[in-house]
């Protein structure tokens, strides 16, 4: 087995007394999807944003192609390629397609002047290496449906040397048709080999259809890790629902 | 069904339909209509030698404030101080010409009257930028702090050095300065030459009429053409419509979100001080209600052209037709006599209602409804 992309080793991370991560191992490896699964509250997100240079560990380490880094700052993290995709993508509304992809990191030609062919073709040309085609790179952004916004994003983090691309909840906000497209995308991105994704979703289908890897966060911890062929059905289950069997859930419930 | 996919069911518009539905088509089509009624309504006055120079004047005055102030809207910010900001500047000027340099360094070229003042008016931005950017404040407040500040600031100015709070009789720099002349003197000398030579631009007596539009005429070209530059085609301006966008996206985007808002307010302040420049060099006088009311009308104007008040969105083309449209109107009673030249404000509060509704359409267009 290849040597993993990005490993995370006992990360612990603590808001004051609250410690909203408890000790989490993690492996990423180029050309897989690692689904990370979990309750609302389990983590996923500090987990992420810890990867992202947004928060500190408060103990653990995390390793880039086996050497040890530190991230200060989200700066760092995306130097360091990894492309995160946050819920609310960090995209303008009322610009363009282009302007989106290559914002703060225009091409620029004499007196700071956008090379706008240029980039409209690479937006264009990136996005439908992904999946969609998209004819016109100056139609606003406000337009586009939310798989479209994801796919743009996406598009963005890897045009820019993401390496690991991190995509928090990207189905969620989606309906049925759209979660498709997005899944599609992570497909596609996967299929490149060289990048390793990190996907967290509540859906277990949607896991299952994309998902090489998988770890279960519940209540800061890990509860269960393993690849696609070692995780069942049924323990997948079992670990979706934050390791309670489906015969406790269903007494809780009758107990009412 | 099967080659259905995203990009067909985005419907190709021909450049025609594309035309009709950018920002500034309904600025145009106001524009074009005040003009024609103008025209008409003055009997051709208003578009004679003298009436286009004098309506050009008070066009190019609007236009440069409502530029800045468009651009700062573009980024998400408003300005109130602008009004106060040309009173101050012209002060600052004015005195300087009258009295010397501050501190009995000697006396004060247009030039270094200019320059000097420029410096402490971009300071001033600067400083607005500043508060606005490290406080988070409402840009609303503090520059409505500002407002108060630099005309109460300009008038203490005037009476304790000057005893007045208006300077006149200053000598005509134009004449032998070439600095004042550029900010107060004339261009476009050549147009009113060759309207001549064709056989129009006649006085009473026969001879050549108007020999030239005001310097600020050319300013307003200068700074407009600048600023459409820069946000329609470059980096820079990729970042003002992104900081006004979504300040957060932008700044997690790498954009620089506070050097441009600062950037900005440093830019209106710059456009007031040439439009204080060009009124103290023009008229060689000052006086400290200079500029009253002006940040409003800078900034009714820009929402007039397609600027939208919650920023992100805008053109300096639609503010160059609503600064057309507004000065026309505020000019029309020199022209046409019989109406009340209160019409004026009537009609401004009008358009900019229609505006304001016209804007939201066009974002809710543009967002999909949100
Ligand atoms: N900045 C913070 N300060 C304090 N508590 C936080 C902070 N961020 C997250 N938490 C807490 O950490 C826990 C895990 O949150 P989160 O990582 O967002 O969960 P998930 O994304 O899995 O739903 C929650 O109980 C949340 O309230
Ligand atoms: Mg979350």
């Amino acid at each position: 087995m290849a040597e993993p992309y990005l490993r995370v080793e006992n990360l612990v991370k603590r808001f004051g007394p609250f410690t909203a991560l408890g000790g989490v191992d993690l492996e990423v490896y180029p050309g897989e999807v690692h689904c990370l699964l979990g309750d609302n509250g389990a983590g996923k997100s500090t987990l992420i944003k810890t990867l992202s240079g947004v928060h500190q560990p408060t103990e653990g380490k995390i390793y880039i192609e086996g050497k040890p880094v530190t991230f200060r700052s989200p700066r760092d993290a995306s130097a360091a390629g990894i492309g995160t995709v946050y819920q609310d993508l960090a995209l303008n509304p009322l610009m363009s397609v282009t302007r989106n992809f290559f914002m703060g990191r225009e091409l620029t030609g004499p007196l700071g002047s956008l090379r706008m062919a240029e980039m409209n073709k690479i937006a264009h040309d990136e996005m439908l290496k992904i999946g969609i085609d998209f004819s016109d790179p100056t139609q606003a952004v406000g337009t586009m449906s939310g798989g479209q916004r994801q796919t743009l994003a996406i598009a963005r983090a890897i045009h820019f040397g993401a390496k690991v691309l991190i995509l928090d909840e990207p189905t969620s906000a989606l309906g049925q048709r759209q979660q498709m497209g997005v899944l599609k995308t992570i497909k596609r991105v996967r299929a490149r080999g060289d990048i390793a994704i990190i996907f967290i979703t509540h859906n277990e289908i949607h896991s299952r259809l994309v998902g090489d890897r998988y770890t279960f966060l519940a209540l800061g911890k890990s509860i269960g890790a393993g690849t696609a062929a070692e995780i069942g059905d049924k323990e997948m289950r079992r670990l979706m629902s934050g390791g309670a069997e489906m015969g406790d859930l269903k007494a809780e419930l009758d107990a009412i | 069904m099967a080659d259905l996919n995203e990009a067909t069911r985005l419907q190709k518009e021909t450049t025609l339909q594309k035309l009709l539905r950018r920002p500034e088509m309904g600025a145009f089509v106001v524009m074009i209509v005040i003009i024609v009624a103008l025209a008409i309504a003055s009997d051709g006055k208003a578009f004679n030698p003298l009436g286009l120079k004098n309506n050009i004047a008070i066009i190019a005055q609007y236009g440069i404030i409502a530029t800045g102030a468009a651009a700062l809207m573009i980024a998400g910010e408003f300005d109130l101080s602008i009004g106060s900001m040309i009173g101050f500047a012209g002060m600052s000027m004015a005195m300087m010409l009258k009295w010397g340099l501050p501190f009995g360094l000697g006396e004060a070229s247009p030039a270094m009257a200019f320059f000097i003042t420029l410096a402490m008016t971009l300071g001033i931005g600067w400083m607005i930028g500043m508060i606005v950017v490290r406080s988070g404040l409402s840009s609303f407040i503090v520059t409505l702090a500002f407002l108060f500040f630099l005309r109460g600031v300009t008038e203490v100015c005037f009476r304790l050095i000057n005893q007045s709070t208006q300077i006149s009789g200053l000598p005509d720099f134009k004449l032998e300065s070439w600095f004042a002349n550029l900010m107060g003197g004339e261009v476009f000398g050549w147009f009113y030459d060759l309207w001549f030579m064709l056989g129009g631009n006649l006085n009473r007596r026969g001879e050549q009429w108007v020999t030239g539009f005001d310097a600020r005429f050319l300013w307003w070209i200068i700074i407009a053409g600048a600023a459409y530059f820069i946000l329609s085609r470059t980096q820079i301006g990729n970042w003002i419509y992104a900081t006004g966008d979504n300040k957060e996206a932008a700044r997690a985007n790498g954009v620089p979100v506070d050097k441009v808002k600062v950037g900005l307010f440093m830019f209106t302040a710059f456009c007031a001080t040439i439009f204080a420049a060009c009124q103290v060099y023009d008229t060689n006088t000052s006086d400290a209600a200079k500029g009253n009311l002006m940040e409003l009308f800078a900034i009714a104007i820009a929402v007039v052209g397609g600027t939208l008040m919650t920023g992100g969105f805008g053109s300096i083309i639609g503010v160059v037709f609503g600064a057309i449209t507004v000065g026309l109107v505020a000019n029309a009673v020199f022209f046409i006599p019989a109406i009340d030249g209160a019409w004026f404000r009537v009609f401004l509060g009008g358009i900019l209602l229609a505006a304001v509704f016209a804007n939201e359409r066009i974002r809710k267009r543009i967002t999909g409804g949100i």
